[in-house]
């Protein structure tokens, strides 16, 4: 399905197509629907004739569910809902902000009156008044299509999913396993002085095992998780993979990792599968581009950026075959929506990042663009992660763009490397506050020798500069090799907040990357892991606590 | 049964909340029910560049909710408390437990045990509105104007009721406050960067006018940065970066993980040998947890399970290990709840005095991005940021690059030569209650250089 089609044809959705088995998620998002506009109205007719020069109304519904399953043991079931309100305005030059969990015309008149207080408490003594742009209103409602909606799954389907996938990695020779999905469904209201009301859904659905081996007789263990991305989808995301048979080729590899020799630090050849590179892509390209964070909106928390307003257009990000590209409109994208959280429509709002390697935009939410110049207002990047948050900047689906030769793979990029490293899965990650310095780990690491993959390395992580790394990209794989990762908890802002994102990629080919062994970083003797011998793991199939 | 409609909770007094619960309590009919119940109303006033950029006067009921039939379990929350709402809450989970298999671990909630009154409260806090709190930080924010750099702070209130009750009979009831404020303040010449922070149960303690000093004063001395290459140094870890890797170490700490050989102690331990009693890490590290430690205060239960002053480390020698209940009754040992805050005593050597111990090393203001590397040694990563100097016979020489460390908490411990007196502030990841000094630390693996500033 293209992506425009998906986003149109689903426009005029009903939510009452949605099922529920939960009565007390439906009945209150029904109930809402039919309220809202009246509170609107009070709302920003309140808020107006208190002097706001801007004010929005939000609702928030957030209802969730999660199973964890350990080995044969269910150990978590899990229902929540939250549900509630805020109010934002916009007085002389200043925002007031105010959130209940309760939804009466009388309590959201008291918000707006504390909202309104807040920002008339800042007046007399602000350097600079914020400035918002006029953003055209919409009227509407938008639903995420979905095939199998989650929650209408019975809860035995989706226990029996969970066992099945620890049964197979015992059955294999795990020493533990667990499992674990969840699922989140969010509804959203909003209205505001431009004339906008909407109403929106979204599903996201997040599948995950990870498979742990226990060498008693060492004291050592090996894990292995999933490569499975959470996503923007229904059910069908897991009934669609062969998760136990992921699950048994993990211990396999859980095994084959113990066993492997200690990779000597040095510099390699990366060939690194779209299940590592999203994360790569998240912190070394999606988060530098911030504009909030760029004008020092984080600095007392997630930091500023080395990729400032003066680098647009000339910053040269990566090699001139690198493609980065900006949506909240990718089917099965985490950050897919109809409009963000100040009202921007995202379809036709979409845009490159990293352009031919050269740094073309940032991302922005209500009243940034003008800081810089840039003509067009917000290109959709708001987002609050509940009711009670104010909504800030946060990250759309950005995605590194395949490269034109639709034949080449993952196999065909290792096939002209040397000596290296091909990555899958992502484990550490950790990046300076304005992201120059990173270090990444991975899952599994598989030795390339003379363009073939032989055998494994234990022990790796991936250090570097953000604009350094993606300048020594030489290969991309083609538009089938393209797989989409991504997370449903990003964290910035104070208080922290927490977005689903979605990271497209293709395999991808970097040169001569600095790569750490972990065990001597922590100061561990690893003469002894090197010339470990081969097949040395001494790897108990049931562990000895639980037999 | 009509249950009493959504009203605040803060004003409610012990009894009536006993009540609220019973009724909640009095919708379930499955064997067994645990009820956490929660209402807080926070007050955060957010600033960047010398301006308030976001604020909020937020308030949240929270309602958890576990059913138990046997060993079929399940649970719900849900931020509504009008009695459709939680008849509703009652039914779906009820009808989730009924469906899930039997968890052979599952145990009955916690019987009734006797809890000391929390030491979390401050009246003071619980006053403070949007007024106060802009009025304490606009001197702040102008003092940044005045000095000439661009600040970004916040400044967070929180007061909060909650209540633990089971179907076993145990009711107790707790309130919390807590103010945090943390400020950086950059220079726009020369890439300046200083950061201080504060956290504090009573308001009447809040000093923010302290904060905002030593954070421009920071930035200020951090300009013109020369280079330093990374390698394993001597560090002065000042209290907030110590608190960081204080919390690493503590949140690895578990006594099931090493009994199942999937923790970093079983690595630094003979097979059958046990890790508690053993001298693990060097004999400066005393560290325990203390509900009642008035300088940070935390709860005095767990779940129902009274938490009471526990000795984690002593002397080097590992004391203690968290348990749950299900391991402990599985192993014969008493249920260990994770420690809720912590304390590391000190020397009470003044940062000056700790400095004036180095020969050769680095100033770490405070840490970023910490995460887990290698969980087999608990080796972690992260970086140094908002001021990072040289030290030199004892001197701070001047600013330097910052860094990436990789390191493990064990290690810190380990290599840990002198101390200085405790103090609670804010860390990069977890906000427990921490009172902890400055710490020095030997061959500290700064790993490599960040170009950050």
């Amino acid at each position: 399905m293209q992506r425009r089609d998906w986003l149109k044809g689903t426009t005029a959705a009903g939510l009452a197509l949605l099922s529920s088995r939960w009565t007390l998620s439906a009945n209150a998002a029904a109930g809402l629907s039919d309220r809202f506009p009246a509170l609107a109205d009070a709302v920003l007719a309140r808020a107006t004739s208190l002097g706001a020069s801007f004010a929005d109304l939000h609702l928030m519904q957030t209802d969730s569910e999660s199973l964890f399953v350990r080995e044969e043991m269910v150990q978590g079931v899990n229902a929540g809902s939250s549900l509630g309100c805020s109010v934002r305005v916009l007085v002389d030059g200043a925002w007031g902000f105010a959130a209940s969990g309760e939804i009466t015309e009388a309590r959201l008149l008291a918000l707006v009156d504390s909202a309104v207080a807040i920002a008339k408490g800042q007046g007399g003594w602000r350097a600079r008044p914020i400035e918002i742009e006029t953003l055209p209103a919409f009227t509407g409602t938008w639903e995420l299509p979905i095939a199998i909606d989650p929650f209408s799954v019975p809860l035995e389907e989706k226990v029996e999913r969970l066992l099945g996938i620890n049964r197979a990695a015992m059955e294999k020779g795990a020493s533990y396993c667990n499992s674990h999905v969840s699922v989140v469904r969010e509804r959203k209201w909003l209205a505001n002085t431009f004339g906008t009301r909407i109403e929106q859904s979204r599903v996201r659905i997040h599948p995950s095992f990870s498979v742990t081996i226990v060498d008693p007789k060492k004291g050592e263990f090996a894990t292995r998780s999933s490569l499975r991305p959470p996503r923007a989808a229904g059910w069908e995301h897991l009934t669609g993979w062969d998760a136990a048979a992921e699950s048994a080729l993990a211990v396999e590899q859980a095994k084959e990792k113990m066993a492997a020799p200690s990779v000597t630090a040095g510099k390699y050849d990366l060939v690194i599968a779209p299940s590592n590179l999203w994360l790569t892509i998240h912190e070394t390209v999606g988060h530098p581009t911030e504009l909030d964070r760029a004008l020092g909106y984080e600095a007392n928390f997630a930091g500023t950026s080395f990729c400032t307003p003066d680098k647009l257009d000339s910053l040269q990000y990566g090699s001139g075959i690198v493609n980065l590209h900006a949506d909240r409109t990718a089917v099965g994208g985490l950050s897919t929506v109809m409009w963000d959280d100040d009202g921007v429509k995202t379809l036709g709002k979409e845009f490159p990042i990293v352009k031919d390697g050269v740094f073309r935009n940032f991302q922005m939410a209500l009243g940034q663009a003008a800081l810089i110049g840039r003509e067009g207002g917000s290109n959709g990047c708001a987002y609050a992660d509940s009711f009670d948050a104010f909504p800030i900047q946060r990250m759309p689906n950005i995605s590194l763009q395949p490269g034109p030769d639709k034949t080449i793979k993952s196999d065909s990029l290792i096939a002209d490397v040397e000596d290296g490293i091909y990555i899958e899965g992502n484990g550490s990650w950790s990046i300076d506050q304005q992201r120059y310095n990173f270090q990444f780990t991975g899952q599994v690491f598989h030795r390339i020798r003379d363009g073939k993959l032989d055998g494994m390395f234990r022990d790796v992580a991936y250090q570097g500069n953000s604009v350094d790394f993606w300048k020594a990209c030489d290969g991309l794989g083609g538009e089938p090799s393209y797989e989409l990762g991504g997370a449903m908890n990003c964290g910035k802002g104070q208080p922290q907040q927490v977005a689903p994102v979605s990271h497209g990629a293709v395999p991808a080919r970097f040169r001569q990357i600095k790569v750490l062994n972990t065990a001597a970083e922590s100061g561990k003797d690893i003469a002894a892991a090197i010339s470990r011998p081969e097949g040395g793991c001494d790897c108990s199939g049931a562990n000895p606590s639980w037999a | 049964m009509r249950l009493q409609r959504r009203k605040p909770l803060l004003g409610m007094n012990r009894s009536e909340l006993e009540s609220l619960c019973g009724k909640i309590l009095g919708l379930v009919s499955a064997d067994d029910a645990e009820l956490y119940l929660s209402d807080s109303e926070d007050l955060i006033l957010r600033s960047a560049n010398n301006d308030i950029t976001s604020n909020g006067f937020l308030g949240r009921v929270a309602v958890h909710l576990s059913v138990s039939y046997g060993k079929r379990s399940a649970s719900i929350s849900l931020t509504r408390t009008d009695e459709a709402s939680l008849r509703d809450a009652v039914k779906k989970v009820e009808a989730m437990a009924k469906l899930a298999p039997e968890d052979p671990e599952h145990l009955p909630p916690v019987e009734p045990a006797t809890y000391a009154e929390a030491l979390t409260w401050s009246d003071a806090t619980a006053a403070m509105t949007p007024a106060d709190a802009l009025a304490s930080l606009r001197p702040v924010i102008e003092s940044a104007r005045a000095a000439k750099v661009d600040s970004a702070g916040y400044l967070s209130r929180s007061v909060g009721t909650s209540a633990y009750a089971n179907s076993r009979g145990v009711f107790v009831a707790d309130r919390e406050t807590s103010v945090g404020f943390s400020m950086t303040a950059r220079t726009t010449a020369g890439r300046g960067s200083g950061w201080a922070s504060t956290q504090v149960t009573d308001a009447a303690l809040l000093d923010l006018s302290t904060v905002g000093e030593r954070s421009i004063q920071k930035a200020l001395d951090s300009r013109d940065a020369t280079a330093r290459a990374a390698g394993r140094t001597t560090v002065v870890l000042e209290a907030a970066a110590a608190r960081d890797l204080l919390g690493l170490l503590a949140s690895g700490l578990d006594q099931r993980e090493f009994d199942e050989g999937q923790n970093f102690l079983n690595s630094l331990v003979g097979k059958g040998e046990d890790p508690v009693g053993k001298s693990l890490f060097g004999d400066q590290a005393t560290v325990f947890s203390d509900p009642l430690y008035a300088p940070a205060p935390s709860g005095t239960h767990a779940s129902g399970l009274p938490v009471t002053r526990t000795t984690w480390i002593e002397k080097g020698v590992l004391k203690a290990l968290p348990v749950g209940r299900f391991w402990a009754q599985k192993k014969g040992l008493a249920p260990q709840p994770s420690p809720g805050n912590l304390i590391l005593p000190g020397e009470g050597k003044s940062l000056e005095e700790l400095i004036g111990g180095v020969e050769d090393g680095v100033l770490v203001t405070r840490f970023w991005y910490l995460r887990m590397v290698q969980p087999q040694t608990l080796l972690h990563t992260g970086l140094t940021r908002d001021g990072t100097f040289a030290i030199r016979d004892g001197k701070i020489a001047g600013p330097v690059n910052n860094f990436r460390f990789n390191e493990t908490p064990v290690n810190v411990l380990k290599n840990l030569v002198a101390s200085g007196a405790p103090e609670r502030v804010l860390g990069s990841e977890s906000q427990m209650p921490m009172h902890v000094p400055a710490l020095v630390v030997k061959d500290f693996n700064l790993s490599s250089v960040s170009d950050a500033s």
